[in-house]
């Protein structure tokens, strides 16, 4: 594999995957960039045990996983009301919303839908996240259900 | 597939960036490569001035005793063990599989979390009992030749900085050390419980 066609491949996906982690645009775009440096790095490595795809996932996440470590020691506080928000919130694109939606969930369930809505296989996403192919199915139901109450509660969907 | 009537995966791929170029990268990769080995030069700079400055003082004023040279030898292992440490800790310790899966990552990340901690508390004492025995015996040789109560008072100055540093600034090292690893290891230990959630 050369890690041009890799690159270009799968920018766009490890983007809006860091994208929904975090959604801070310039945040998300460096996460992206540490991404692709480290499979830069380790393509050598690379043994064609898993697919190209979820072998690049697997970093990808893990490297949004590790973003704890940089991240300041107390996390940001929420908006206390919902009602300053929502005037703001109504004007947003719909999509914006989507990816405010999933930052707001437990970092497990973002990187479980970020992945399904990128439309990798389920049983690919069991092999990037460690789990059964079964709990991945009812967990990306879960997240589903909970993503569509939140639309709900906005007057959307 | 979509719960309701939103179709999530139309509005995940709405989002759209523009793609930095592969020289874009490039550059990045450069100057991440250009900053570690700045690093390195700068560590092993440091240590060899230290080194050799030990070393002229040796050559230079010619110790008698072979206390004042395995004090000499002591102080510049002590300060080779804090140099390298502190640095090492960017390399060797954080090397871990990035293309585990995220359970897997999230059990090597919590080991090696206690692993720093662990070296950073071994080495921190290490240091600073290695240097203190260093100085005690490197002072002996210049003190035996001043008057008693000089050479009392050489010890009990070099004696109570030793103390300052051993009994107030060595275990708030490990204090806040201690704090911020328990953070990280409680976030990591929180997606854990996450991923097992039935």
């Amino acid at each position: 594999m050369v890690f041009e066609d890799i690159y270009k491949e799968y920018w766009q996906k490890v983007f809006r995957l860091c994208m929904g982690y975090t959604n801070e645009y310039e945040l998300a775009q460096d996460m992206a960039q540490e991404t692709f440096i480290i499979v830069w790095q380790q393509l050598p490595k690379f043994r064609n045990e898993s697919s190209i795809g979820t072998w690049l996932f697997r970093i990808a996440t893990n490297s949004c996983l590790r973003q704890i470590e940089k991240q300041s020691r107390y996390p940001k506080t929420e908006m206390p009301t919902n009602l300053a928000e929502e005037q703001q919130v109504s004007q947003e694109p719909q999509f914006q919303l989507l990816y405010k939606f999933i930052s707001e969930l437990p970092e497990a369930d973002r990187i479980i839908i970020s992945l399904e809505l990128e439309d990798v296989r389920q049983s690919d996403i069991a092999h990037i996240v460690g789990l059964s192919e079964a709990n991945v199915r009812v967990k990306i139901h879960r997240i589903k259900d909970k993503l569509t109450q939140k639309f709900k509660e906005h007057g959307l969907g | 597939m979509d719960s309701g009537n939103i179709n999530f995966k139309a509005l995940w791929s709405a989002q759209k960036i523009e793609q930095p170029t592969l020289q874009n990268l490039r550059v990045r990769l450069d100057d991440f490569k250009k900053s570690n080995r700045k690093k390195i030069i700068i560590t092993n700079s440091l240590l060899s001035a230290t080194a050799l400055f030990i070393l002229f003082i040796w050559v230079y004023y010619q110790p008698q005793l072979i206390t004042t040279k395995i004090g000499i030898v002591l102080i510049i292992l002590a300060i080779a063990i804090f140099i390298i440490s502190s640095s090492q800790n960017l390399n060797v310790l954080t090397r871990i599989n990035e293309a585990e899966n995220n359970q897997q990552y999230l059990k090597n990340l919590l080991v090696l979390k206690e692993r720093q901690h662990f070296m950073h508390t071994t080495m921190l004492n290490a240091y600073f009992s290695i240097l203190s025995a260093g100085l005690a015996l490197y002072m002996y040789e210049y003190t035996s030749r001043m008057a008693i109560h000089w050479a009392l008072v050489a010890y009990v100055l070099t004696g109570s900085w030793i103390s300052v540093n051993w009994f107030y600034l060595r275990p708030r090292q490990i204090r806040k050390e201690r704090s911020k690893t328990d953070d990280i290891i409680s976030r990591f230990e929180t997606i854990q419980a996450q991923l097992n959630q039935e």
